[in-house]
């Protein structure tokens, strides 16, 4: 049995960006946007890519496999919507830049509604064994649907040489801006906990816990109302966590609420525990219940870029002009088109991207946000004030690596750990001096990762 | 596209905190103890400081403009420079000596290395040094301030026997070791002035009310960490301690040595320079302790009554080692594959 930190359920180092939930808390999911032409990326997740499964001329239903793989590590793809392959190509990426999808011309005319989800009154876990989720799981293609899109799974898939002990589902939504998990908690509730029940019974986790930021004290609620109908409140905890940026990131969140600590370059499971976000625990939910694979998510449109934000239920593989079309248009002053939040999230240029299983949101933001109040935002020598030193969640020296890796140090950047960085973020957001710290420290993963390749050992 | 849209590296947001408005608090922090150098030392105090900040502005600029670099005015850390040196410069001197300790500071102590955040020394401490080393007899002639008398004449090489001088508290302390009674005499009388600086001493270092109300502004601004003052406080201290609980006849109570000289102005303002301190917690602590113990092996053992100058120089060039020393470790433990 593992033991709970009892208060400060937080973290050494992190920042306070303001929360700027505001702007889409109150707004119930809503659904989304109906595109014509939906592009299924085959890569929405850590492994391998998945093949097509479908080709041109193809008539599909929705829900249909639209792309599969036979690789441990991998998740198939679904068409949302009936209609026509159109084409299998190269379609812009969020994180890949470019990468293969198919795209389907959809014949509905109804934009998607936005599911509900019922619970069995008699709803036992232990009808499925947890070969059986696992399978359902993986069929739906469920990854994490928090940001790094971890085939699922894997995660959950029990293994006897190391057992999952603790379950975490992580509700922090620690980004700015980002509503979709919030809103999911408050409106999902019954389907978190039905799908957190599974993934317990598939892992074999003995403990189980929610971890919400205590900026969230209606989900916080909520979910322990919930759970106190369900009777299930002596199963599952709710933790309550200190509002802190990248309080959702796995390793800060077992730190902050187990005080364990994940290997540099390990992966939870190393040390017994999962991690999964509530969007996760809901899809999982509908893939076992329901049988229904991952095929739309909720996605937050929020900043002050965008004329209505709000929730919406999109099916996967709408691009963000409909989304920004759906929502009244951007403001002339929107000067960056973020996939994700401000703090993680990857700047798009090409508007047809297309919303993954890991999007959780698209954000705009305004020209002062992005450039400063004279939009006149520039590099200025460090001074080595160290506030960067302070604010890493991982205990580094984003200073050091940042300067080894612009004069081309690599060993120096190495010899700083530079592998151990998180990416999170928060360096460069503190920094007086504006100098892009993990722009840097990602660069100099990306030269090292080249040198590697070119020189084997 | 109707709009542009600029890509980069996550995060696309930033703390609105500059360089700029660091130095600018660090001002704004030095301005109680300018008033105070104003008070005691009136126009002579002020004319010191504006001679040292304009001569340390034009002299960065020159060196942006030979060495074809933009000009680096706007970051403000030369004003910074100007002030810390005044402050730190006996109020007496003639200008003509404070402007060239003002270019030493700036060109030697600041832009040879490439300016802002590039030098290993304090700016102000190597203009300091220079003019100490230099002129020795006026770096250490301590006018008495305005209020005790009011006809000061300026000091010149050629007049320095006429000016009215005074020991400065630590100097008086130095003494004391030759007499028996004299510490004794020192611990009675120069408390109180030693609190609010009606006394001799270098422009900005006499007034500890005007000292700590700064430095307390700087720490809720978190201009500054605690670590380096406290840890120079601590170190300074206990070595004091320990010297006068040897022989408390011939050192003056540890107390003292926190509230004369350039420690407590010094701690704030000059140590907490993060350019030339170290980047870790751990690094400032040992830092801190390092510069309050030289301080006060200079000030008890050496020959000069104070030591913080020479200390800060000596832990500036120790600092790269400091960093070294305590490299950070992930969270997570040291890579097994590096």
């Amino acid at each position: 049995m593992i033991m709970f930190t009892k208060d400060s359920r937080s973290f050494a180092g992190g920042v306070h960006p303001p929360e700027s939930k505001h702007l889409t808390e109150g707004k119930a999911i809503e659904s989304g946007p109906l595109a014509k032409e939906l592009a299924i990326h085959l890569s929405q997740h850590i492994g391998a890519i998945a093949k097509p499964a479908v080709k041109k001329g193809d008539t599909v239903q929705d829900g249909q496999k639209v792309g599969e793989c036979d690789a441990f590590v991998c998740a198939p793809v679904h068409t949302p919507v009936a209609g026509k392959v159109k084409n299998v190509a190269l379609q812009p990426h969020a994180v890949l830049g470019r990468g293969k999808a198919v795209i389907v011309e959809g014949q509905s005319e109804t934009p998607p509604a936005v599911p509900s989800f019922v619970r069995p009154a008699d709803f036992d876990p232990a009808t499925w064994t947890p070969g059986q989720i696992c399978d359902a799981v993986r069929e739906a293609g469920i990854v994490g649907m928090g940001g790094a899109g971890f085939p699922t799974s894997v995660k959950i898939q029990p293994d006897p040489k190391k057992p999952r002990e603790v379950l975490l589902i992580n509700g922090c939504e620690c980004e700015p801006y980002i509503t979709c998990d919030y809103r999911i908690m408050l409106e999902w509730t019954e389907q978190i906990i039905t799908g957190i029940q599974l993934a317990q019974q598939a892992c074999g986790a003995s403990t189980v816990a929610i971890a919400i930021e205590d900026n969230k004290p209606k989900a916080i609620e909520q979910m322990n109302a919930t759970l106190n109908r369900l009777g299930l409140a002596d199963q599952i905890r709710v933790v309550s966590m200190a509002t802190k940026y990248p309080q959702g990131g796995e390793r800060q969140l077992i730190r902050a609420v187990l005080r364990k600590v994940v290997p540099t370059g390990g992966i939870p499971p190393m040390i017994g525990v999962v991690v999964t976000n509530v969007a996760t625990a809901a899809a999982v939910a509908h893939a076992v219940v329901d049988g229904r694979p991952l095929t739309h998510r909720v996605v937050t449109v929020s900043g002050e870029g965008i004329a209505n934000p709000g929730n919406y239920y999109v099916p996967i593989g709408t691009p963000v002009q409909a989304l920004i079309d759906h929502c009244g248009g951007m403001r002339d002053d929107c000067a960056k088109v973020v996939m994700g939040g401000p703090m993680m999230g990857l700047a798009i240029a090409d508007m047809s991207t297309p919303i993954t299983k890991t999007s959780g949101a698209v954000t705009f933001l305004s020209k002062t946000q992005v450039a400063g109040e004279d939009g006149q935002w520039r590099e200025t020598p460090c001074i080595r004030c160290g506030r960067c030193l302070q604010a890493c969640p991982e205990n580094l020296n984003p200073t050091r690596i940042a300067h080894a890796v612009r004069n081309s140090l690599m060993d120096k950047a190495e010899g700083y750990y530079i592998s151990a960085c998180i990416e999170c973020g928060c360096c460069s957001y503190v920094c007086p001096a504006n100098i892009d710290l993990t722009g840097y420290i990602k660069t100099g993963k990306i030269h090292l990762a080249r040198q590697r390749k070119k020189m084997p050992a | 596209m109707s709009q542009d849209i600029s890509v980069s590296f996550a995060p696309h947001i930033r703390k609105p905190l500059s360089t700029q408005r660091i130095m600018l608090d660090v001002i704004i922090g030095l301005v109680p103890v300018m008033i105070a150098a104003g008070v005691y030392f009136r126009f002579r105090g002020l004319l010191l400081i504006g001679i040292c900040v304009i001569w340390c502005l034009a002299l960065e600029w020159l060196c942006n403009v030979v060495r074809r670099k933009p000009s680096s005015l706007w970051d403000l850390s030369a004003v910074v420079t100007g002030i810390i040196l005044a402050l730190s410069l006996p109020p007496g001197l003639p200008l003509w000596a404070a402007a060239i300790g003002s270019g030493v500071a700036i060109i030697v102590g600041k832009m040879v290395f490439g300016g802002l955040g590039a030098n290993v020394f304090n700016p102000a401490m190597v203009g300091r040094a220079f003019l100490t080393v230099s002129f020795g007899m006026l770096m250490t002639a301590w006018t008495v301030p305005a209020t005790l008398d009011p006809d000061l004449p300026p000091v010149e090489p050629t007049n320095i026997q006429d000016v009215r001088t005074q020991a400065t508290p630590l100097a008086w302390s130095k003494m004391a070791i030759k007499d028996e009674n004299g510490a004794k005499i020192y611990n009675e009388r120069q408390f109180l002035p030693t609190i609010t600086g009606n006394i001799a001493g270098s422009l900005g270092e006499t007034s500890v009310i005007a000292i700590l109300i700064g430095g307390i502004y700087l720490l809720v601004r978190r201009t500054i960490d605690f670590h380096i003052p406290l840890a120079v406080f601590l170190s300074a201290f206990v070595f004091a301690g320990v010297a006068y609980l040897i022989d408390s006849d011939a050192f003056v109570q540890p107390f003292y040595h926190l509230t004369s000289g350039a420690l407590l102005f010094g701690a704030f303002f000059i140590a907490t320079d993060p350019v030339t301190a170290p980047l870790t917690r751990r690094g400032m602590w040992l830092f801190g302790l390092g510069v309050g113990a030289l301080t006060l092996l200079i000030r008890i053992v050496g020959e000069y009554p104070e030591g913080f100058m020479f200390a800060v120089l000596l832990m500036n060039g120790v600092t790269p080692l400091i960093d070294r020393l305590f490299r950070r470790v992930p969270v997570g433990g040291k890579p097994r594959v590096a």
